[in-house]
């Protein structure tokens, strides 16, 4: 009985480390692309500013971290679009204004509140069955809108003026894409944590991008590798009882070392041209 | 005996495609073209030329239907510039002024090509096996057709050049919108280049708008030629507006000289 037990707690992490490292590495490759790295990092400590919210008001955390989360990267994106300030600034201002909500809103807490801290470091190993099913759901719709307008974001991630000079409605589209980048952060929030969310969303595409020349590939890549890191974090944690976010995040940092060193890119470079 | 140019005797040119009409068009920091009048024909091969900052790559732009006119007007294929929606843009091919590409982007020839086609297909629709054929003929019509599945960051300058172009001929464009094409390239690959644009034009019937700064190099090739420096000074074949008169007031007094019917401006800029 305790076995079984065992297995299905096991076996739900590892779905939630499947879904949350295969869809951030969907979303990560536009993201990388794109350039929008730090919109990433500000967005996922905005979530989870939201969930501390929830917490203090005892409402379910999910919706008000994807309604912190979408007014964060809309803010960003304005902001980026209309170029008055420089977006590392911006995005810097952000990151912390949101950090410090989630900081006052904990001290407004009349308890400790661990469930809270799983959000911020990830909790992979407490994810329950409901939660699973709300972030598949999530997963779903993500995934199938990335799918139905895949044509138009690579277009924007390699060339947004270009996109909107050929006829793609590029700047909805561009909006579009950073409320997906909101909503795969929440959907991992409870796996990685809010501070290592950011380097599921990155080291998959990342790594992806050293291996391949192409955007097909590149897609490819990043989501086996974003998968398997998660999973094998999981077991890692499991098995030797570390910290689950810590152990995906340095076993995909590894990954992604080797392949710098590796790529084939660096080996043509130093080749003879 | 009297040399006829054979742009005016052979070539017929349908109706206006684009028409401005008194536009003017503003950045915030000010004006970037003033009282711009005149039209484009269907089929008519158009160069502009003017100094840095004359706003060659501002006209692209308003043509593109991307920058609205704060006075006068704009037509393009009938539609006044400001309601110009997607389907429009996609039968104008537009050429940017060449950046560079990121040499470890990872995408390939054909699928940077196949990007010219998403604008035409519209939303919610998949490139298939058609989109594919087109994507294909476009690579051979620039003659990169063996490169396509090669690293578009691994190719030459040149060969990005007419990648790019092939994307811009895959929307299978009536308009065609060049903005220097030649820059930063060596001197036999601005012939081929210019070559490839002069085919384009005559066996693909597109309406051609070539921006560049140097007037030798494309004279021989346009119709008309558009001489703008905030204003447009003057439109006309190149043996009417290449006068040393004209050219004095776009560039300024003593840049400009003429030589053996070649025209000399020292234009500073140009990497």
């Amino acid at each position: 009985m305790a076995d079984l037990l065992t297995v299905s707690f096991l076996q739900r992490a590892l779905i939630a480390a499947a879904l949350a490292g295969g869809l951030c590495s969907v979303i990560g490759v536009f993201v990388v692309l794109r350039g929008l790295a730090f919109i990433g990092a500000g967005t996922s400590h905005a979530a989870f500013a939201g969930v501390t919210f929830a917490y203090l008001v005892g409402v379910p955390p999910m919706p008000v971290a994807i309604a912190f989360g979408l007014a964060t990267v809309w803010i960003t994106g304005l902001l980026e679009e209309r170029g008055r300030m420089k977006l590392d600034v911006s995005i810097g201002i952000l990151y912390t204004a949101t950090m410090a909500l989630a900081i006052l809103f904990i001290g407004m807490m009349k308890t400790y509140n661990a469930e809270v801290y799983g959000y911020l470091f990830g909790s992979i190993l407490s994810v329950t069955q409901d939660e699973l099913l709300v972030s598949s759901l999530l997963v779903v719709a993500v995934v199938g809108v990335v799918l139905l307008f895949s044509k138009e974001f690579f277009f924007i991630a390699f060339d947004q003026k270009m996109a909107e000079a050929s006829g793609v409605p590029a700047r909805r589209l561009f909006f579009l894409l950073l409320s997906l980048v909101a909503l795969t952060i929440v959907v991992s929030l409870k796996t990685a944590g809010a501070i290592l969310v950011f380097a599921l969303l990155l080291i998959p595409p990342s790594t992806a991008y050293q291996l391949t020349s192409s955007l097909r590939g590149m897609m490819g890549y990043s989501v086996a590798i974003g998968i398997l890191v998660s999973c094998a974090g999981v077991l890692l944690s499991f098995r030797f009882d570390l910290p689950t976010g810590p152990a995906i995040v340095l076993l995909a940092t590894a990954v992604f070392s080797l392949s710098v060193a590796f790529s084939p890119k660096r080996v043509r470079r130093l080749g003879p041209a | 005996m009297e040399h006829v140019h054979p742009h005016h005797s052979d070539h017929q040119h349908g109706k206006p495609l684009i028409r401005f009409d008194h536009a003017t068009f503003r950045y915030p920091y000010g004006p970037a073209l003033e009282d711009i009048t005149f039209e484009i024909a269907d089929g008519e091969f158009i160069g502009v030329i003017g100094p840095n900052g004359s706003g060659k790559t501002t006209l692209l732009r308003a043509i593109l239907g991307l920058m609205p006119p704060s006075a006068g007007s704009l037509q393009i294929f009938d539609c006044a510039c400001e309601r110009l929606q997607c389907y429009h843009r996609a039968r104008i091919g537009y050429l940017p002024q060449k950046e560079l590409v990121d040499a470890s982007f990872p995408i390939t020839v054909e699928e940077t090509v196949l990007m010219g086609r998403a604008g035409v297909i519209g939303l919610f629709r998949r490139p298939g096996k058609a989109d594919r054929e087109i994507v294909r003929h476009a690579l051979e019509d620039v003659g990169m057709a063996d490169f396509h599945d090669r690293a578009l960051g691994a190719l030459s300058g040149g060969q990005q050049q007419r990648v790019f172009i092939a994307r811009a001929l895959a929307q299978h464009p009536q308009v065609l919108l060049l903005d220097e094409p030649t820059t930063g390239i060596d001197t036999p690959t601005q012939h081929t280049i210019l070559d490839l644009i002069k085919h384009l034009h005559q066996d693909l019937h597109l309406t051609v708008l070539l921006v560049s700064h140097d007037v030798n190099l494309i004279a021989p090739l346009t119709d008309r030629i558009a001489l703008l420096n905030t204003r447009l000074y003057a439109i006309g074949p190149a043996k009417e507006v290449l006068r040393k008169e004209i050219l004095a007031l776009v560039y300024g007094q003593e840049a400009v000289t003429t030589d053996a019917g070649h025209v000399l401006i020292a234009d500073h800029h140009h990497p």
